[in-house]
């Protein structure tokens, strides 16, 4: 302060003409800008129900999710012990969520925490949203013997064992992927039993 | 006649004698950025070209009968018009380039510390300018909307919202919303062409102010020089013409080699990825990013505690605290390794064993991070990877302090830190 209430008779004064409008404008100023926090919340729009949110019903007959018979419907006679195919319910595959891993498996292969009650003539179905960072997962096949095939999330390689009920055998995914029952119908297509056995995608 | 008109009103002579007459030291590492710079000009002007005819939408067009986001099809277009695909790839190498050359200027400072005072504020400004620029180029990746751009952004969306206490609500704010969802490719294109280039631009502008305002380091050998000369302020060449026809010529030069490997080198091939769809085959992202991409692959999934009510996921550890904690490690480089005196001339790294050391130790550390990245194609299970990346960076690091004390002790040296 240089002004002649500086020092110590400002002091005893308390308040100099300066420092009251300092203290004013900069009172404006912050109560000017802090107003512009609301914009955040406008710029940071609610969800809108999308997440992971699965609209598979039981009943809905699983259907090709990709190549060149995408929405075609999945028969059982079709794959063989080792093979894995993306699958979605018939008609809602606009949904990342409804996204599953049907895989099949020697009947005799599942080991707990795999809830047998879920799987049928050897097929077993798990989310297809990697638990770490929400890619797809991917299988893994071997040829040489079906049954060490696994499946893998190709973005970090979290390995999961589909005879072991999806558990994490390696990498960074931090929860198994869910389970889903599934079922063989008399026309020898396949058929969801159940909803989630656990939560899916990301564990964030 | 044209120059005389113009000297008249804005005293360009004058402009000439003080600021073009300056003197520019030379030494071929200061070239590195200019290299950056050089780069994101090219960026720049390769940027307006894509900006004229990319459509920042993910409704679904009809292109070559199939239905696929708008954003994809204009980028495919591009791709088809004549010298369009060259033009996108300039793009995409300059930006691997910039960075490259960010990180070498970087390297550059550091092992020649001249960061230290009085250039502390510019070791600061040239991070943010780094940090900006991975910004710049991670938003780049969603524009295409390509398989690839979905899946990386997917894997930074997740990342964002593991962030305890506030990545519900940050995430929603960079993403515009969930991802994915229609608000997030005209949030990223409104930032990857608008708010981050202009930020860019403000802290370059920033770096060079200060620059002239401190003038160059210098090497070292300048100083017996200048003290046989009767010590003048800087020994270099001036400017104009000198400097401007060297940067010129580099800059062309640059300009040839982006475009040579433009033409002959694909990458980013978005007709290859194919639209967004539902599986996700194997994809690493570009360059720069492999250090985090493999860093995340090793952090073991149950690695989750709680703090303050906040859970600290794998996700939070490798995509956020790890490049987080980096970023403040090196901006508090210039406060811990400081000098009383202002510092005008590069030191040698060799006679600095325990930073050069250091700065070795970390660039086997992050290679490390890069191989960590390819663990699926060389069969490496996460755990192994984890102790060969802490055995090479110690061994890197204490041979490397190790050789140089010797060095020093053998020169006569007493070693400073």
């Amino acid at each position: 302060m240089v002004d002649g209430n500086s020092g110590k008779e400002g002091g005893k004064e308390g308040i100099t003409r300066r420092r009251f409008a300092l203290g004013m404008l900069s009172a404006s100023l912050a109560g000017a800008f802090g107003s512009l926090l609301a914009l955040l919340k406008v710029l940071a729009p609610e969800k809108k129900g999308g997440g992971y949110a699965t609209t598979i019903l039981p009943g809905d007959v699983l259907v090709y999710a990709q190549g060149g018979s995408a929405g075609a419907p999945i028969m059982a006679s079709s794959m063989k012990v080792g093979d894995a195919v993306l699958a979605y319910p018939t008609g809602k595959s606009l949904n990342p969520a409804n996204l599953v891993q049907l895989i099949k498996l020697e009947e005799t292969a599942f080991k707990p925490p795999t809830d047998i009650s879920l799987t049928d003539q050897g097929f077993v179905a798990y989310s297809a949203i990697c638990t770490h960072l929400g890619c797809t997962v991917s299988w893994a096949a071997s040829a040489a013997s079906p049954a060490a095939s696994f499946t893998e999330c190709y973005c970090h390689n979290s390995i999961f064992d589909p005879a072991q009920g999806a558990k994490v055998m390696a990498g960074p995914a931090p929860v198994p992927l869910a389970q889903i029952g599934v079922k063989v119908m008399q026309d020898g297509t396949l058929a969801f039993a159940s909803d989630f056995d656990g939560p899916i995608g990301p564990q964030v | 006649m044209v120059f005389k008109w113009l000297d008249e009103r804005l005293e360009l002579k004058k402009f000439k004698e003080k600021f073009l007459s300056k003197t520019f030291p030379t030494h071929p590492a200061f070239l590195l950025g200019e290299t950056a710079l050089f780069s994101f000009v090219t960026l720049v002007a390769t940027g307006i070209f894509l900006g004229f005819l990319y459509e920042p939408s993910t409704r679904l067009v009809s292109l070559f009968g199939a239905m696929v986001p708008a954003a994809y099809a204009s980028v495919v277009k591009i791709d088809l018009l004549p010298m369009g695909l060259i033009i996108r790839r300039i793009h995409h190498w300059s930006a691997m380039i910039m960075i490259a050359a960010i990180l070498a200027h970087l390297l550059r400072i550091y092992f020649t510390a001249s960061y230290r005072k009085p250039r502390e504020i510019n070791w600061l400004v040239g991070l943010s300018l780094w940090g900006m620029t991975m910004v710049a180029a991670f938003t780049g990746y969603l524009l295409p909307y390509s398989q690839f751009s979905v899946t990386a952004t997917s894997i930074a969306y997740y990342v964002s919202k593991s962030v305890p206490w506030i990545g519900d609500w940050s995430s929603r704010l960079l993403f515009a919303g969930d991802f994915p969802s229609d608000g997030t490719v005209p949030r990223f294109f409104f930032m990857h062409v608008m708010l981050i280039p202009a930020t860019l631009i403000g802290l370059i502008s920033l770096h060079l102010l200060i620059l002239i305002k401190q003038k160059h380091t210098e090497p070292r050998s300048n100083r017996d020089r200048k003290e046989a000369q009767g010590g003048r302020k800087l020994i270099g060449i001036p400017i104009w013409p000198e400097q401007g026809a060297i940067s010129l010529s580099f800059f062309l030069f640059l300009l040839f080699v982006i475009s040579l490997m433009a033409a002959y080198i694909p990458l980013n091939p978005i007709e290859t990825y194919g639209p967004p769809s539902p599986g996700t085959p194997v994809m690493r992202p570009d360059w720069y990013f492999l250090v985090i991409y493999g860093f995340l692959k090793l952090v073991p999934g149950d690695l989750v505690f709680t703090v303050l009510g906040g859970k600290i996921t794998p996700e939070t550890i490798g995509g956020v605290i790890f490049p987080a904690s980096n970023f403040i490690a090196y901006a508090l480089v210039p406060f811990l390794d400081r000098s009383k005196e202002p510092q005008h001339y590069m030191e040698n790294p060799l006679h600095r064993p325990f930073m050069t050391s250091l700065g070795i130790g970390a660039i086997v550390f992050f290679c490390m991070m890069v191989v960590a990245g390819y663990i699926d194609v060389l069969h490496i299970t996460p755990k192994a990877m984890t102790v060969y990346a802490l055995v090479a960076t110690a061994a890197a690091w204490s041979t490397s302090y190790a050789l140089l004390r010797r060095y020093n002790r053998k020169r006569g040296n007493n070693a400073k830190a």
